[in-house]
């Protein structure tokens, strides 16, 4: 199944979109950053499809910085 | 994220040879914890820790000491962290439950030693774990000869302060621990340049019972049938709880609570079998067994080890109006933990009896790691208890390798089945 991952430069700004999530009630889970998708370690944050856009707007409107969205099959 | 090469650069680290922990860790983590069902949200706090375990606190202790503070790692309960507090210093528990560091442990430690030893001695010396690299100095105690024998070698690295722990429990033994706190307090003021005070101890202690608070509270919780957490996700706080800053973890583990709260209500039963473990403590990342069991229809609702009860039962007292009468505190305290490494040692057993009936455990898993002696010999006295309160016990002695996971799994089937 495909699984959904957001990647930060740094975990502030992890966490910062966490608060945000969380806030409006979007479901998700801190997870270590898988290998296949970056070389450093440090978090991501994994999310579900439906929440996509939402997230997308979340993420503009409050500058949160990121370094993309990326999806594992 | 990568600005921590940067930093573990400066901290001296093998950075080709980090890299390959590096990489383990996502897939170990994501196989064993997040493809559990339906877990806490709150966990992600927990998530968070592991996934940035050698990133952003690593950054946090850097921080800490460029402005003059002092980092101290430890890696026993009966390491008072109340003086460490007391002294503005951070206490940090390190890192020893992976098979990766075993290799570089077994190049000057022999191998059939216990593998928590061989772990911390191994990344130490292979410049591989940064909460090393950032200590300024270790604090060993006296609980098994293993360790006893490799602060020796360790302080050929980094400057190691022992602690004699009294392996008898006469009153004699606790003045003798009381002296061994007052000898770690003068040694923490000369690192540190800051003096214990009445009110700075009675702050530290306040922030530990703090602690066993909020675990306590959580351990309380897995008590109702089913536990509202898994035996798994339990065994991650309490790891957490040795590395994480103490404020930050008390206050997220009470919102882990509340949650559980929350859940009692709404839980039915399961059928799955209630396991107790006890033995041996699991250092992060050593979720082998725990993920076994959960693997099969059960649930681990109590750990009586260091990693588990033995942390945070019982509280330091903050009546009194001496230092003298605060270390008389923890050392009563202290030494009422039951570590096999006491002889006699019958608390441990009427410990296990209690959390039985306590926690409504079906079935104990003894586990003990390879090698390690004490708890080894005592798993006689213990079987022989059980037997007498009609207890299902299974011993699984075991290390960090993947070796004999098949083995052990078909064990855990056959006990859960006889059970």
């Amino acid at each position: 199944m495909a699984k959904h991952y957001i990647l930060f430069p740094n975990y502030s700004q992890g966490l910062k979109l966490e608060v945000l999530l969380k806030q409006n009630n979007i479901k998700y889970v801190i997870s270590p950053t898988p290998r296949k998708l970056s070389t450093s370690c440090g978090i991501s944050i994994m999310y579900n499809k439906k929440d996509e856009e939402v997230i997308k707007d979340i993420i503009d409107k409050n500058s949160v910085e990121i370094k993309g969205l990326f999806t594992i099959e | 994220m990568g600005d921590y090469k940067k930093m573990w650069q400066d901290l001296n680290m093998d950075i080709e040879k980090h890299d390959i922990l590096c990489e383990a860790l996502p897939e170990q983590f994501g196989d064993i914890y997040l493809t559990q069902e339906n877990r806490p949200e709150a966990m992600n706090y927990f998530n968070y820790v592991v996934a940035e375990i050698h990133g952003a606190r690593i950054m946090e202790l850097e921080k800490y000491k460029k402005e003059g503070g002092k980092v101290v790692g430890t890696f026993c309960v009966f390491v008072p962290d109340e003086v460490i507090l007391a002294t503005k210093a951070i206490g940090v528990g390190l890192c020893s439950g992976s098979q990766f560091w075993i290799e570089d442990g077994e190049k000057i430690l022999p191998r059939n030693i216990c593998p928590l030893v061989k772990a911390f001695t191994g990344a130490k010396i292979g410049l591989t774990c940064p909460y090393f690299q950032s200590c300024d100095m270790i604090v060993g105690e006296t609980t098994c000869d293993a360790k006893k024998k490799a602060w020796e070698i360790m302080d050929e690295y980094i400057p190691v302060h022992v602690m004699e722990l009294p392996q008898m429990k006469r009153e004699k033994n606790i003045k003798q621990w009381e002296d061994e706190i007052r000898i770690f307090i003068n040694r923490m003021e000369e690192l540190t340049g800051n003096k214990v005070t009445i009110e700075s101890l009675k702050k530290g202690i306040d922030i530990c019972n703090g602690k066993r608070k909020a675990l306590k509270r959580m351990y309380d919780l897995r008590k109702n049938t089913p536990s509202p957490i898994s035996g798994l996700d339990a065994l991650l706080v309490s790891q957490v709880a040795f590395s994480d800053d103490p404020e930050r973890f008390i206050e997220k583990t009470e919102e882990l609570c509340d949650e559980l709260e929350e859940r009692v209500k709404e839980l039915k039963p399961n059928g799955k079998k209630r396991i107790m473990v006890t033995g041996t403590p699991m250092a992060l990342p050593n979720w082998k067994l725990h993920s076994i069991v959960e693997g099969l229809n059960a649930e681990i609702v109590v750990e009586e080890t260091c990693t588990g009860t033995r942390y945070f039962e019982n509280e330091v007292s903050t009546e009194g109006d001496t230092i003298d009468e605060l270390v008389r505190n923890m050392a009563e305290r202290y030494m009422d933990i039951n570590c096999a490494c006491f002889t006699p040692n019958e608390g441990r057993v009427e410990d296990i009896i209690k959390y039985v009936d306590e926690y409504n455990v079906d079935g104990v898993i003894y586990y003990n790691l390879s090698f390690c002696h004490t708890y080894a010999i005592e798993y006689e006295k213990i079987a022989k208890a059980l037997k007498e309160e009609d207890i299902p016990l299974l011993k699984i002695e075991t290390d960090y390798s993947e070796e004999d996971t098949g083995q052990i799994k078909t064990r855990v089937e056959a006990f859960l089945e006889m059970i």
